[in-house]
């Protein structure tokens, strides 16, 4: 390989290679398409911004956001996607665009915005793989732009309400895990029997649904009666991140060393 | 049931399109089809529940893509905003109403823009997404009449809502029509469905 890949990402808790989506996305498509990643987790030293996570870095260039590492990936070679016709290729876009516009506002608000969850889990682990005083200010930011996002897409001008909108989220949440579910059927993965793109993000936005223990956990719960997603999240875990179901690495403020395909962390399973 | 729809622009009462059943009002897309759909018309019924699903996300992918283009290039490409945009949405409203509105409007689109990602992009990656989603819509409908073969469902409608509208709306540059036009069995749905629903109407037809 001429250009070494270094991914820039969040760490990893409750079995999961991460708890923040995109960078789930990222780091399965890499595994998926075989492109060797180095990944460096974010860590309480003060080196790179956090803020747009996850970024891939080169020798020569800095590329952010999840679709467009995707596709930096497919012009180096690493090509998830080549068995697909041209029609499932668009199929993919279709299914990608339904989980950010019915799917991500629920999760988005199930980890960020409803308050339990929000400060009995997420802001104190987010705040623990950060240094002081960033882990005072980062966390509630990225709350603030997590409700920006759920109010500005899906309220209604001038006076957004969250209100209005959070019943309507959890029900286009719940009815689009529905129709993945009666997408995946009992096929093994979205298109076949190989991981494409569309199975990167699926797993990346519903693993951290499924694992995460959160107090409110109404989307859990439902993700949780679709025993087929739930299959999906656990053998991509299995087969391509090679962390047992059993070991639960709890929130901890060691780094963790994931390189590719082991996975080193101290700590001690509850 | 005869379904009585009306036009007229009415940003501070309510969202277009809407429809007056009865002493019912029903606004925006999304739910007229269901308030439809539970009078017991629906143009889906014939779909499985796979089908289904792949018409919800390709649905998606036109109000994400197409649906976010349009308004990004109303309202956030300068040269459209000064010489169309403001002029167009101010029209009915007196001065200095007219700037006010239509100022907040284009605050209001940025500040969505800039929550979704699409605040930094320029132009031509906006114009490239719209390619991207044409593309995916063209291999779906292949040589099919409608997207899922001989029935028009909801997909049909709202696509070629938009794409009706892509080829006919004279905009400063027509990159937008041109991304479009280079797909032959889009440009001929939109016509088959022109002249198969709408042929009363003589006015803008697609050239």
């Amino acid at each position: 390989m001429a250009a070494s890949l270094e991914l820039s990402c969040w760490g990893g808790g409750w079995g999961l290679p991460s708890v923040h989506s995109e960078s789930l996305v990222v780091m399965a498509y890499a595994k998926f398409s075989g492109a060797p990643l180095k990944v460096n987790v974010i860590d309480n030293t003060w080196r790179g911004s956090r803020g747009d996570v996850p970024i891939l870095t080169t020798e020569d260039n800095i590329v952010s956001q999840p679709a467009k590492i995707l596709n930096f990936l497919r012009k180096q070679k690493y090509n998830a996607d080549y068995e697909l016709s041209a029609k499932q290729g668009a199929d993919t876009l279709a299914y990608i665009a339904l989980l950010e516009e019915k799917l991500l506002p629920a999760v988005l608000h199930t980890f960020w915005v409803e308050s339990d969850n929000y400060f009995t889990v997420t802001k104190p682990w987010f705040a623990s793989q950060i240094p002081f005083p960033l882990s005072l200010i980062l966390p509630g930011r990225m709350s603030r732009g997590a409700l920006n996002r759920i109010l500005l897409t899906r309220g209604q001008p001038p006076l957004y309400h969250l209100r209005e909108v959070e019943a309507q989220i959890y029900r286009d949440a719940k009815e689009c895990l529905n129709l993945l579910s009666n997408r995946l059927g009992t096929s093994q993965f979205f298109f076949g029997n190989t991981p494409s793109t569309l199975d990167a993000y699926v797993f990346g936005f519903l693993a951290p649904l499924y694992k995460v223990r959160f107090p409110k956990i109404q989307l859990q719960e439902h993700l949780k009666q679709l025993s087929n997603l739930c299959r999906f999240c656990d053998d991509i875990l299995s087969s391509y991140f090679r962390i047992s179901l059993g070991a639960f690495s709890c929130v901890n403020r060691y780094q963790q060393q994931i390189d590719f395909g082991e996975v080193h962390s101290h700590d001690s399973t509850t | 049931m005869s379904l009585v729809a009306e036009a007229f622009v009415s940003q501070i009462a309510g969202k277009v399109p809407f429809i007056h059943v009865g002493n019912q009002v029903v606004s925006e897309l999304g739910p007229i089809v269901q308030f439809v759909k539970a009078k017991g018309h629906s143009l889906s019924d014939g779909l499985d529940e796979v089908q289904k699903a792949e018409m919800k996300a390709y649905m998606e992918l036109v109000n994400n893509m197409l649906l976010t283009a349009e308004l990004y290039l109303q309202w956030c490409d300068e040269a459209t905003v000064g010489e169309i945009t403001h002029a167009r949405y101010g029209s009915p409203y007196p001065w200095p109403l007219n700037h006010i509105l239509a100022y907040q409007k284009q605050w209001e689109i940025k500040r969505k823009m800039k929550a979704i990602g699409w605040g930094k992009k320029t132009l031509d990656q906006v114009l490239e997404d719209v390619d991207q989603c044409c593309q995916a819509l063209s291999q779906r409908l292949g040589t099919q009449p409608y997207f899922f073969n001989k029935q028009p469902t909801e997909l049909d409608a709202l696509v070629f809502g938009h794409l009706y509208t892509i080829l006919t709306t004279q905009l400063t540059n027509d990159e937008l029509s041109e991304k479009v036009k280079n797909y032959s069995n889009l440009l001929a749905f939109c016509r088959r469905i022109e002249q198969h629903y709408f042929e009363d109407r003589g006015k803008d037809r697609l050239s």
